[in-house]
């Protein structure tokens, strides 16, 4: 399965949920997305999932969508109980695991090569959503129902490995540019003031 | 820490707008979490490491919340890259409630925590995130809202290492 056309079926599904993207596909969904207020753009692995999950329960009348790849979720794994303890309903994981840390140019293999199952392991923390899918289709399926449901949803898509996120154009905005188009975003749609605590 | 004074620490947090936090509990401070617990205005997020404390108080500031991430010492340690990759990087506004265990005026030092005291400062320092170190509970209300004013000017984490009768 390919990430790019996995992506690309989420496309006509976004309309004002917030999206946080990993390193892993961010490139390709800022493209994808033309670069909405709604992406938030972290630039990091590791952090995805606590991000998205702060912004579901400060904000659990909005969809939080985050992207995540198998080396980022095995660097905070510690994620999954928490989010399996929490149970945002308003949380939706997609997890693209292609076994390697791509990433590094050496596609050296992930834990999940040798047999970690990371949508078991998010079972065993409580997350009842979890579900591994191989194919396109599948993909399609679990991702729409898992936008549409209420409840906390973790897809663990599995793909093959490729370098198209080498060859994706690259937003021009810079993480503190990108943190303040995000959060004019959320003020507009929330009508409320983000960072502007006086203590 | 006396009951009062985890009162005190808990009406200091609410005075200044502090709304959601994020914590895992240690032996020094933990007395403020029931009381936190029993107040709605406080949302709590329990986490399993303070590294996801770190970031999970990120995302809901980016949301709107007004945060504060409660922990050891030892996890300003464990969440050194969360804190560089994330709130200071990114910049976001959070106040860091922590045990200064191993400190000079820590009650209970000892072999077991001394060496987190020390490394303490260099630590923050070398992140450059300010702190300030609190023993007592004399104006502990302005001091706290001192702390927030300052991660909201500087947009940027600040830490309070809370010692003396905080670890009594």
């Amino acid at each position: 399965m390919n990430r790019s056309a996995c992506l690309e079926s989420l496309v006509p599904h976004i309309t004002d949920q917030l999206v946080v993207p990993s390193v892993s596909g961010q490139w390709i969904w800022g493209h994808l997305t033309k670069e909405h207020d709604g992406n938030l753009l972290l630039g990091s692995m590791g952090n995805a999932l606590g991000v998205g999950l702060g912004m579901a329960l400060g904000l659990p009348h909005r969809k939080v969508i985050v992207i995540e790849s198998d080396g980022s979720v095995l660097l905070s794994l510690f994620n999954l109980p928490t989010l399996g303890a929490l149970k945002p309903d308003n949380l939706v994981v997609f997890v693209f695991d292609n076994e390697k840390y791509s990433g590094s140019r050496i596609s050296r293999p992930s834990a999940t090569a040798a047999g970690t199952d990371l949508a078991a392991v998010a079972r065993d923390c409580g997350i009842s959503h979890a579900v591994e899918v191989r194919d396109l289709d599948s993909f399609k399926r679990e991702s729409q129902g898992a936008l549409s449901r209420q409840g906390l949803g973790f897809v663990v898509a599995k793909v093959e490995e490729t370098l198209e996120h080498r060859q994706a154009e690259r937003s021009t905005a810079d993480l503190t540019e990108n943190k303040y188009r995000f959060v004019r975003y959320i003020e507009r749609t929330e009508g409320k003031a983000v960072f502007r605590g006086r203590g | 820490m006396e009951p009062e004074l985890a009162s005190k620490l808990v009406n200091g947090l609410k005075a200044a707008g502090i709304n959601f936090v994020t914590y895992l509990p240690e032996t020094r401070l933990s007395q403020i979490l029931p009381l936190m617990r029993q107040d709605e205005f406080f949302q709590l997020a329990p986490v399993a490491s303070e590294a996801e404390g770190v970031s999970i108080a990120a995302g809901a500031a980016l949301g709107g919340k007004q945060v504060a991430s409660y922990m050891e010492g030892t996890g300003v340690f464990v969440s050194t890259y969360n804190l560089l990759t994330i709130a200071e990087r990114f910049g976001i506004p959070m106040l860091l409630l922590v045990s200064y265990v191993g400190s000079a005026a820590d009650k209970r030092n000892s072999f077991l925590y001394v060496r987190r005291g020390t490394r303490m400062i260099p630590v923050l320092e070398a992140l450059g995130i300010e702190y300030q170190i609190v023993t007592d509970g004399e104006n502990l209300e302005t001091r706290i809202k001192d702390a927030v004013r300052m991660m909201h000017a500087l947009k940027l984490p600040v830490v309070l290492l809370f010692t003396g009768e905080f670890t009594v």
